[in-house]
């Protein structure tokens, strides 16, 4: 049996490889001709590849689950998404215009405020806000850049339209599997590779490493840049020490770190106390500094935002800088863009409804079915409600929840997830999914070309978390002008 | 290089070499009692002796007859000396430096904690308790080896080589004080055995045979206890592991005092007159080394491990 692509039904679902009757669409006409010359033993052979290839690198990602850190081999799917060069150039510019609008917001939240001032954003905003520390007030980060590195949620809807669903602004995860998730594709499909041009990704790594470098306090040719990580029962560790190693940093721990008393701060190496000037933290801002926040946090530095403060050492992302990231303050983005840079959103934000707001609530209220129901501060799709999925025992709960602290929620109506073919034993069938780009700011902005594509494996599912039974694709954008 | 690292390093080769130390006593005494006469006083707490372990053994066994002794020193997790846990700590050690440590050294490192577990789980039977401790040692070895032959000789290696050299000398003088207790002893069945137990000391070092080579002469107290601190060829006499020491001492950044630390504990061995303090002074100079050790250690852990902080 060879893959009939008349026989591949995504329903009403926008496909982004296939179209109408089957037909590739243009940027994926390559790639699927090629499926199609493979047999079923063939394609479930590459897939078995592919999965080799992976435990064989060692790419895991670790669950935590009944107490104990399980290190899982990282799911992937071979067939790649593909994007045209054109319509990611389009995104990759809405990108650039978001992020920073958001920078210039957050720096206006800890200095001048002026947005509020403006009443363009209501102050009472911030009260509500788990993620605003007032420890960062007054704070001017080199290039008013507080969000270095950013992964924002793409989703496309039924007619095609592309949304962003959430900006992870904190210690957004993932960028490691997009630059292994290429390297198992160029082995599983290297002629697709050879025919076409496909922007490459495994620039990121040299990319983010000038962006810290740039951050440097001291003028240097060789910063000492490195990696903060919360240690090997993290999640995300293999990625801290991917990172770490493929930039030539090192990777440490609060304890390997010191705040001297000139507010500089060091780590412990053979050859004595190491000036340090850029931290790339994957603590997150609750944990990194018993001194400002949590005392009893073992994962952190005592003086980190002291010395951060006295402009000693760079944190990338800047301590508060979450304040952005907020599905309540989410819901303000359009307006950041005018207000700062006069200029109307390239991309979309998912239509939302505040909670916190008489109308708007009343509405979401009325239509718990139809709603997804998100709290503000949650990340890794946790706390929600899918009205279309949920029982009404779940909708009296959330209607409770939502009228006791309406400043927590925000309620968007239940989006039909674009997909693509997905390997489901022997052959192919449509999952959904989404896509995380990761973009870089310093005195520049950087964008990854296309991101992590995740995908849910389950049928009919939308959660594409890989804590949650979610994988992962390559993703392709794809240069189509002059052929090789 | 982090000092946490060089840490783990000089910790996981210190634990290894402990294992491999520990399963070599442990075979030669077993084959050491077999040689010897019924009702001779020689008991098995010795090794618990040996291990400086005495406190912990007595709270947790009442006899020390040897299937108390081996269950100690093999599967006990208390004991800091037992196999089981010189091996857990050295595994905890790589899996914590795996971006540094080459992916083999791992994976032997996880492998050999995986064959002791498996082996102490299914109840060896008396007489496989040497193949075991055989395999134990060659394992360790092997993980040595192969630290030599894939890691780059830089810093992090000289901590690796620092631990090793280091927990080697301890092994050496503890075994060398099991020979200076025997000389005190007041039992004369004890030192009529006198040159039968030297001969068993040298084979727990694996140093019969290279003794033998190098000294022509018959076993004997002061003879063997010189050779076993004073040769600077054999890799487990006091004076060759120091010399090795200095050696990565020497590549190491702000080495001054711990070189002159070093320095006095090779000048205490070399200048030693053997036949002088036998058997009398003998037992007190290998208290005198073993603090020279101690604070070779000290001057490695506050250099190089624990910076001074500025705060």
């Amino acid at each position: 049996m060879r893959i009939d692509w008349k026989q591949y039904d995504p329903g009403k679902l926008y496909d982004e490889l296939i179209g109408a009757a089957g037909q590739p669409r243009p940027a994926a006409r390559v790639l699927a001709n090629y499926l199609k010359s493979l047999s079923d033993q063939q394609l479930a052979r590459r897939q078995r590849a592919a999965e080799l290839a992976i435990a064989e690198m060692g790419i895991t990602f670790t669950v935590y689950s009944e107490g104990e850190n399980i290190d899982r081999a990282w799911p992937f799917d071979i067939i790649p998404r593909v994007i045209a060069l054109k319509e990611w150039q389009a995104i990759e510019a809405g990108l650039k215009q978001r992020i920073t609008a958001l920078n210039l917001f957050i720096d206006d939240i800890y200095n001048d405020r002026r947005i509020i001032k403006d009443k363009v954003f209501p102050k009472a905003m911030l009260a509500g806000s788990k993620n605003y520390l007032p420890q960062c007030q007054g704070v001017s980060p080199r290039f008013g850049v507080w969000a270095h590195i950013c992964g924002s949620d793409l989703v496309r809807d039924g007619d095609g339209t592309v949304y962003v669903l959430e900006d992870n602004l904190r210690v957004p995860s993932g960028v490691s599997y997009m630059i292994q998730n290429r390297s198992v594709a160029k082995r599983v499909f290297p002629e697709l590779f050879r025919r076409q041009t496909i922007l490459p990704v495994d620039d990121y790594p040299a990319a983010l490493f000038d962006m810290l470098a740039a951050l440097s306090p001291r003028p240097l040719d060789y910063p000492e840049i490195v990696v903060l990580t919360p240690g090997v029962y993290n999640s995300a560790y293999f990625e801290h020490a991917y990172l770490a190693q493929q930039m030539g940093a090192e990777l440490v721990q609060g304890d390997d770190l010191v705040v001297g008393s000139d507010d500089c701060v060091y780590m412990r190496t053979i050859d004595g106390l190491q000036r340090v000037d850029v931290i790339y933290r994957r603590v997150n801002d609750d944990f990194i500094d018993p001194e400002a926040f949590r005392e009893d946090s073992m994962l952190g530095c005592r003086g980190l935002l002291r010395a951060w403060r006295a402009g000693n050492v760079a944190l990338a992302n800047a301590p508060g800088c979450g304040v952005a990231d907020d599905k309540m303050v989410y819901t303000y983005v359009p307006d950041f863009i005018r207000y700062y840079l006069d200029q109307d959103p390239i991309l979309p934000n998912v239509p939302s409804y505040r909670c916190n707001d008489p109308g708007e609530r009343e509405y979401v209220l009325a239509n718990l079915k139809d709603l997804v129901v998100k709290p503000a501060n949650e990340s890794g799709g946790y706390g929600m409600l899918v009205g279309p999925q949920s029982t009404l025992k779940e909708r009296e709960k959330f209607a409770r929840l939502v009228q006791r602290r309406p400043r927590n929620y925000i309620a968007q109506p239940a989006l039909s997830l674009s997909t693509a073919p997905t390997v489901v034993g022997r052959h192919l069938e449509p999952r959904h999914l989404d896509l995380r780009p990761f973009i870089l700011s310093s005195g520049t902005t950087y964008v990854t070309a296309g991101g992590l594509t995740r995908v849910a494996l389950r049928k009919g599912s939308l959660v594409v978390n890989s804590s949650q039974g979610g994988g992962s694709k390559d993703t392709w954008v794809l240069d189509s002008r002059g052929k090789r | 290089m982090l000092s946490r690292v060089a840490e783990r390093f000089y910790w996981m080769a210190r634990n290894i070499e402990r294992a491999e130390n520990t399963a070599r006593l442990l075979n030669a005494y077993n084959l050491l009692i077999l040689d010897l006469p019924r009702g001779v006083g020689l008991s098995w707490s010795q090794l618990v002796d040996i291990g400086g372990s005495q406190d912990i053994f007595a709270s947790r066994y009442r006899s020390a007859n040897q299937r108390n002794v081996l269950a100690f020193m093999l599967s006990e997790l208390d004991n800091p000396g037992s196999i089981i846990t010189c091996v857990s700590m050295a595994r905890e050690n790589v899996r914590t430096t795996r971006d540094i440590m080459p992916s083999e050294g791992f994976e032997q490192v996880n492998e050999l904690l995986l064959f002791v577990r498996r082996r102490l789980a299914s109840r060896t039977p008396h007489s496989n308790t040497y193949d075991f401790l055989a395999e134990i040692v060659q394992r360790c070895q092997g993980i040595t080896g192969l630290l030599a032959g894939t890691m780059s000789h830089d810093a992090a290696y000289q901590f690796v080589r620092l631990g090793r050299n280091l927990e080697r000398a301890d092994m050496t003088t503890r075994i060398l004080d099991v020979g200076s207790a025997t000389l005190i002893a007041s039992d004369s069945e004890l030192t009529r055995l006198e040159n039968r137990l030297w001969t068993w000391l040298l084979r727990a070092l694996s140093a019969h045979q290279m003794y033998r080579q190098t000294v022509r002469r018959q076993v004997s107290g002061p003879v063997a206890a010189g050779y076993l601190l004073h040769d600077v060829m054999f890799p487990r006499a006091v004076l060759h592991t120091l010399g090795e020491i200095r050696a990565c001492l020497k590549v190491l950044p702000r080495n001054t005092t711990t070189l002159r630390t070093l320095r006095r504990a090779e000048r205490r061995v070399r200048d030693v007159d053997i036949h002088a303090v036998f058997p009398d002074t003998f037992h007190a100079l290998i208290d005198d080394i073993q603090l020279d050790l101690g604070d070779i250690h000290s001057r490695i852990h506050r250099t190089w491990f624990e910076p001074v902080s500025r705060g």
